[in-house]
């Protein structure tokens, strides 16, 4: 009775653990192509690649455990040249993170942000998703201009909710920084 | 009774969700379109004409005491390899199906033949039984969504059928609409098969 029982859940194990390694590459493809290519759409325009299939994975550090961490570019290209990349970084918010995506194009200027991801306030952070706000990146480079207004920047944030507009400006200027190696990585 | 008897007991004597009234739960939570429907119902085809095959296949080796426990786990295998499958191939229908997928594990009617069919019946019959119930169960959850696609929102799978100035009844597409319609095609087979029966 138990060896029968035990056989059946060994074997179980096995079959399943074959199907989750057969299926790993196509789910992960699945998950980043609906998930997050809206998001590389609406910050960057006019590639005629699939940004998901040509995906990079680079090593940006390790985390207070060692384990390493890994940012995906995603990049764009236009017949066959790379005109830009999308990756996402995370600022802290008023209620923890916002994720963003962002668009850069190969000088370094924003083409577009999209926030992917927040726990914000409805009606008050909650509103840096709205274009009105996300639409001041566009054009900007990595300078004092990208700041909020209150601290000699140009993008003026959403009223009422400092904390996560700043939240916002952080993840990009972080996405930013990281621009020269992500263009390195990539081409 | 012969293996073609097995495969259409199915389709209308014994059709699940409304002569067995199983696997409820599914029927009337997955069914506010047609595509959703036929999506649910092969996944469910599949699970149970696999379980049924390797359960009727193990049927002299699964002591007595511990079957439902060995059934359960050959279900559950399939039903994740089919949510692995659907998340990898399927996404769109993956996620509008949600937690649907995983809860086949628990659907009755694939415990139900499995106990009641296949742990007594040789692997042709078995596969048989698997197949007519997998797909009168796809049938069923098709035409309700048909039904509640219509008339909630005047398409059938995603074309537009109904007239221009047609008013969509938004409450079909809510659980009381599943109950309504649910409850009406009972009544009618219900109504179809005692006029049989008084001829």
């Amino acid at each position: 009775m138990v060896f029968v029982l035990t056989a059946i859940c060994a074997i179980s194990a096995l079959v399943l653990a074959y199907a989750n390694k057969a299926t790993r590459a196509a789910r992960e493809y699945q998950l980043l192509k609906y998930v997050e290519e809206p998001s590389i759409r609406e910050v960057l325009k006019g590639y005629d690649n699939d940004p998901i299939k040509d995906r990079v994975e680079m090593f940006i550090g390790r985390d207070n455990k060692g384990k390493p961490i890994r940012e995906t570019i995603f990049p764009a290209k236009k017949n066959g040249k790379l005109i830009g990349m999308a990756y996402s970084t995370e600022g802290h918010g008023y209620h923890g993170t916002i994720e963003v995506m962002v668009g850069v194009d190969m000088n370094g200027t924003i083409t577009g942000i999209s926030i992917m991801q927040h726990s914000e306030t409805p009606g008050l952070g909650a509103r840096v998703v709205e274009p009105k706000f996300r639409d001041q990146f566009k054009g900007l480079k990595l300078s004092g201009d990208l700041n909020l207004s209150t601290e000699g920047g140009k993008i003026d944030g959403v009223s009422g909710a400092t904390y996560s507009s700043k939240g916002v400006v952080s993840a990009v200027r972080k996405a930013l920084e990281l621009f020269p190696r992500a263009k390195k990585e990539v081409s | 009774m012969s293996v073609a008897q097995e495969f259409t007991k199915g389709l209308w004597k014994e059709i699940p969700p409304f002569r067995l009234v199983l696997g409820l739960c599914p029927t009337l939570a997955v069914t506010t379109a047609a595509k959703n429907g036929i999506g649910m119902g092969l996944a469910t085809t599949f699970v149970l004409v696999c379980s049924n095959l390797l359960i009727s296949i193990l049927r002299n080796v699964i002591p007595k005491k511990v079957r439902i426990a060995a059934y359960i786990v050959v279900i559950a295998s399939f039903v994740v390899i089919v949510e692995l499958t659907m998340q990898a191939y399927f996404y769109p229908l993956y996620k509008i199906l949600g937690i649907f997928i995983p809860l086949i594990v628990v659907n009755c009617i694939i415990l139900g033949r499995a106990e009641a069919f296949a742990s007594k019946n040789s692997v042709i019959p078995s596969i048989a039984d698997g197949l007519g119930m997998g797909l009168g169960f796809t049938l069923s959850l098709t035409l309700l969504g048909a039904i509640r696609e219509i008339l909630g929102n005047g398409t059938v799978f995603g074309i537009h059928i109904m007239w221009e100035s047609f008013k969509p009844f938004s409450i079909m597409l809510k659980p009381p609409g599943a109950f309504i319609c649910l409850g009406l095609i009972l009544t009618l087979m219900n109504w179809v098969s005692s006029r049989q029966r008084s001829h």
